[in-house]
Parts: C-alpha cells; structure tokens; sequence
C-alpha cells in the first residue's frame, strides 16, 4: 500500500539525484566525450573515402614508352598521372613511389601493327595500400582505348562496330537521395542508442552499486519515503545524462552534416529541424528505460567493480542485436516492430535521418509501450531494495 | 519508548536472533553490548526497519515499524556503522535535502538547519562538500542529518568508533543534551568508559539474547564485578569469558 502513494519529499530526492549526476565530472566528460566521438569520426571517416575515392590521383611508370609513343598521352587522365620511364627495374620503381608500372616489349609497335595483339606488362604491389584503386584507374583506361582501337580498325575495313555489340547495357539507377542516404547513415541509429548507454553508463554504477557500497543507500532508505520513488528519482536522473549524450550527439551530426561530401555520395541533407526534435524526443523513453534496467543491474551485482563489468558488456547487447537484425536482412517493415524497445527507435531514427516521416500513432504506441517497460521495472526495482540482500546482510 | 518484542531472525537458516524482547525508555540514553557477531547490529536495522525480523514485533511509541514503516522513519535518527554522506553535496546541501526528505519547509526548515549549525559546531564546514573531511567531521555530519528533523528516537551503531578526542566529546555533549530533552536514544559501542559515562541502562547481547540488563551499577552488583567492562564479560561470555580473554592474548597480532 505504502508504495502506491506519492509522497511530496520525491522533490528534493529528485534534486539530490540531480546534483550527486551533474556534479559527477568523471561521468559528465564521459557522456560528453563519446557524444561527440561519434559522429565526429563519422564525418571524418565519410571524407576521407570520399577523398581518397574522388581525389586520389594513380601515379603509373610506362617503361618502354618509345615503343608506342602516343600511349602515354591517350593513357593520362584525370586521376592518372603518366610518367615515361627510360630505365629502371619494375620493383625498384614501385619502391619509388610509382603506383603501377607500365612495360611495354621492344617489339610492341611491330606486333601491334600486325595485329598480333603485344602483350602489356602491368607490376603492382598487391600490399600496398590503393594498389587495387590504381589498378581500376588503369583498367578503366586501357579499357576505353582499346574499345576505341576495335571501332576505329573495324570502320576502316567496312564492318560496323555493332556487328561485335550485340547489346548495350545501359544502368538506371532508382535508388533516391533517401534511400542512398539511408544506406549510408545505417549505423547511426545504432550509434545513437549505443550513446544512451554509454552516457548513462558511470552514473548509474555509481547510484546504485556506488551507493551500496558506500552505505549511502542505507541513508536513503531510512527516509519516510516510498522505494518506488527512490528507484524512479535515480532513473530520472540517470536518463536524464544519458539523454543529454544522444541530444548532443544528434546536434553534433546534424552540424556536421554540412561539412560531409553528402553530394558526392548522391545523398541530400533531408534532416529538418522538426526531425532533428522528433529524433530527441522519441529517444527520451528509451532513455528511462535503459536508465532503469542499468540500475537494476548493478543493484543485482556484487560489487561496484561487477557492476562496471556487467554494463559493459550490456552497453554492446542492444548494438550488436540491432546489427544482427540488419544484417540478417529480417524485415522490420511490419508496423508491430514499432512497439518493440529499441527496434522500434531505430527505425524511427532511420527515416528521420533522410527526412523520411513517421507515424505519429505509432511512436506514440511505441513510447507508450517503453513507459510502461519502465514502470515495470520501477515496481521491480523497488522490490529490490526491500531484498536484504541488498544491504549486505546474508 | 522503542520496544522489542519477541523478535527471532535467522540468515540462510542460521539463528542470528532468539526470542529478543527489551525495551528502551524515553528520555534515557540505553547502550547495547555484545561481542562481535553477538546480533548487535541486525537487532538495530530490525529497529529501523531496514530488515525485517522472522517474527516478533518492534514499536516506536505506539507505531509497529513493520505495518507503518513510513510513520516509524519520521520518528526515527540514525546514524549507521558508516556515515552514508554524499560527497559531490555541500554540508548545507546534505543537510536541507534530508530534512526537507523529512517534511521540513519554509520557515521549520530554517530554523532545524540553524539550529543544528550551532549546535554540532558546523559552521566552518557548512558550505564545503564532505569530500575529503576527517572522521570527526563525518560523524558530525551524519549526526546533524539523523537529528535535524528531531526525532524523538535516535539509534546510533558504534558512534564513537574512529573518532578524535573532540569530536567524541562533542558527540556525548549532544547525547546528554538530547537526554536532557526526552529523546529516547539506543547506541551499540564497544567502549566500555564511554558505556559507562553516558548510559543509564545497559543490555548485554549473546548469542542473539538478551543476557543482562539494568544500569552499569546494577550489572556490577549482578556479577560480583568491579566495573562494567568485567561484567559485560562475565555475561557475555559466561565461564569461558577467561579463556576466551587468555585464548585472545595467546593468539598473534
């Protein structure tokens, strides 16, 4: 009966929960901290392949060029720097900083002329890093040339080009700007969660766990308050910093997002700004929930030390488990995912990421469902501190 | 008044507490004495109803701790076997969020944390945070937070253990006080000098049971002893009292 009843002193419990969270520095660089990694290395990351894809110019050595004088020039291009060799080993020059190297035989110019289709020698170093990238450039090049060679032989002799392409394969790309999009920023939903329980990882070892250990929580709970409160003023404030790490880490990834060769990729900023809301809104009973089962947890741990432990390896579960569904290719289409925790807000970030909308009826569903998880664990959790166990005494 | 009444207890089906009845009168300080391991302190968490005993029943006043634990908390200070302060919270802090816990306010509140300011010596420590503060200065803390809503029943776990000459003096100048104003008070200590100054009635725990009772000077008479510290071992530890004390002696530091 005693639990049922709301008592007016859960207002300065709620306040000491807040200042013993924000004033715990450790845990507030924490939270801070892997926020911003996130989508900072994303952004890093997504211009660096941009760049070394797009930029990146192949460097090729042609040994022998006086064999075929105008393959130098035919072959060079944009992202294809050719230099004529006149002597050197094809390792030495690899070693040199040359990409690929060219090695044209002294009888190239004779045989092609016959048309006894020369061979070309092509070195590269298959362990060095963009050796396969240089390599595409290079095919890529010869490919076309060659193509113009047996067009160009062909009409010189009558015989239409056609004649040796039966069929010409033309690529229509339907993917749109979202969906590319969507591909792309895949991971970040999962990111996001995986800052939730980053963020509120340190706070809620040290309100619960912490707090047994010191005998502070045998303070608390000789307080004429009921235990449900003191379980629900720990998971408001634990929430509250794990919340505040997904908030600045959807700021930081909106803000970054300019700066991020979107366009390159074919993909169009279609986050707005009541996106960027929704996306914090929605986190916010995710968070509670992974507050209270995070104090659960350690409350159920032996010691602050097995508590640190357990998280830990918790924080990874709801990660690797929404990986798996993605990469199992499990269809979450049908709109009754959307009351699963977790799931649920990962597919809600995914649409919002591209702009896409979300029912309104089902997130509401969905959250509704998350509360109650909640208050679930909350009326477990205040079971739990009547365990005495809890205080030590076996 | 806090009266035990026929309280057993058992851990994982060991006997921690037998048939344990006393009562503790108000307006008297009342000591409770037991060798380690005698139940001493699952006795006192009984009493504040951090655990729950197998049978029996604890009354403060006229309030069954079990059936009304909210109203049995406000009516209740303690201080535990450690200070449970809250490190990253100032002394005023600490102090205002336990008392308002409490159902302090407005001007009650003001003058509970005035009051207790001056009358355990905090205010050099009023706005510091409780990190890194003496033993002494721990114990002071917890102290003002068990007494700043002024309960009539104060329960303290071995309050003396760790601390300097003044701050224990400070701590049985603020029992006598409390004395003097009729609260009813219950400590656990194993200093016997201590027991003896401040106690007008002493029990004696063995073995989860009461073994003695009545003040320093009635247990003297009781046992035939000289002083308090010989009689808690005579009824603490009966005939074996000697050979447990010479079995101590023998065994390494």
């Amino acid at each position: 009966m005693e639990k049922r009843r709301f008592s007016p002193q859960m207002a300065p419990l709620l306040l000491k929960e807040f200042l013993e969270t924000w004033r715990d520095r450790r845990a507030l660089w924490m939270a801070i901290c892997f926020s911003l990694m996130f989508p900072v290395l994303l952004a890093g990351v997504t211009i660096f392949v941009v760049k070394k894809n797009t930029e990146e110019t192949t460097r090729l050595a042609l040994l022998g060029a006086e064999n075929a004088p105008l393959l130098e020039r035919q072959l060079r291009g944009p992202n294809l720097e050719v230099e004529a060799v006149a002597e050197g080993s094809p390792r030495q020059l690899l070693n040199d900083g040359y990409d690929l190297v060219l090695q044209l035989p002294d009888n190239f110019a004779r045989d092609y002329r016959d048309f006894r289709a020369p061979p070309l020698y092509l070195y590269m170093d298959s362990s060095a890093t963009g050796a396969g990238r240089a390599e595409h450039h290079l095919q890529e090049r010869l490919n076309s040339l060659q193509q113009l060679v047996v067009s160009q032989r062909l009409t010189a002799r009558g015989v239409a080009p056609q004649l040796l392409a039966p069929w010409q394969l033309q690529v229509r790309d339907v993917s749109t700007p979202s969906s590319r999009g969507a591909l792309i920023l895949a991971m970040v939903p999962g990111l996001l969660i995986l800052t939730l329980f980053v963020a509120s990882l340190a706070t809620s070892v040290d309100t619960s766990a912490g707090e047994r250990e010191r005998l502070s929580l045998e303070t608390l709970l000789l307080q004429p308050l009921p235990a449900w409160q003191v379980i629900a003023a720990k998971t408001l404030a634990v929430a509250s910093l794990g919340w505040l790490g997904s908030l600045l880490a959807i700021a930081a990834l909106v803000a970054l997002m300019p700066v991020m060769p979107l366009a390159e990729l074919g993909i169009q900023q279609a986050t707005t700004t009541g996106g960027v809301l929704a996306m914090g809104l929605l986190l916010l009973p995710l968070a509670l929930l992974v507050a209270v089962v995070q104090i659960l947890l350690a409350l159920r741990s032996s010691s602050f030390k097995d508590a640190q432990t357990q998280l830990s390896i918790l924080q990874i579960a709801p990660v690797t488990l929404l990986m798996v569904l993605d990469a199992a290719r499990i269809d979450l289409t049908d709109n009754y995912w959307q009351l699963v925790p977790l799931v649920a807000q990962q597919q809600w970030l995914k649409a919002l990421l591209v702009g896409e909308s979300v029912s309104v009826g089902w997130v509401l569903a969905g959250s509704l469902t998350c509360l109650l998880l909640v208050a679930a664990a909350i009326a477990f959790g205040a079971r739990a501190l009547r365990r005495e166990s809890l205080l030590g005494a076996v | 008044m806090i009266e035990v009444e026929s309280v057993h207890k058992q851990f994982a089906g060991r006997p921690v507490l037998h048939n344990l009845g006393f009562s503790v009168p108000d307006g008297q300080i009342t000591a409770l004495l037991g060798a380690n391991g005698a139940g001493k302190t699952t006795c006192l968490r009984i009493i504040t109803g951090l655990l729950g005993a197998d049978s029996g029943r604890v009354l403060l006043g006229d309030i069954d701790v079990a059936r009304d634990p909210m109203a049995a908390r406000r009516q209740l200070g303690v201080v535990g076997d450690r200070e449970g302060l809250y490190e990253r919270l100032t002394v005023a802090e600490y102090l205002s969020l336990f008392a308002r816990m409490q159902g302090l306010s407005g001007g009650a509140l003001r003058e509970a944390l005035d009051s207790i300011r001056s009358e355990l010596e905090l205010g050099d420590l009023w706005h510091r945070r409780t990190r890194g503060f003496s033993q002494g200065e721990r114990m002071k803390v917890s102290l003002a937070r068990a007494l700043v809503h002024r309960p009539r029943h104060l329960i303290l776990d071995e309050p003396t253990r760790g601390l300097d000459v003044l701050a224990a003096r400070l701590l049985r100048r603020t029992l006598l006080r409390l004395r003097t104003a009729g609260t009813t008070i219950l400590f656990s200590s194993h200093v016997m000098p201590e027991v003896a100054e401040l106690s007008d009635r002493v029990l004696v725990m063995a073995g989860g049971r009461i073994v003695g009772s009545g003040s320093p000077r009635e247990l003297a008479q009781h046992t035939g002893c000289d002083n308090l510290e010989d009689s808690f071992v005579a009824l603490a530890y009966g005939d074996t009292g000697g050979e447990e004390e010479q079995r101590q002696e023998r065994a390494p530091a």
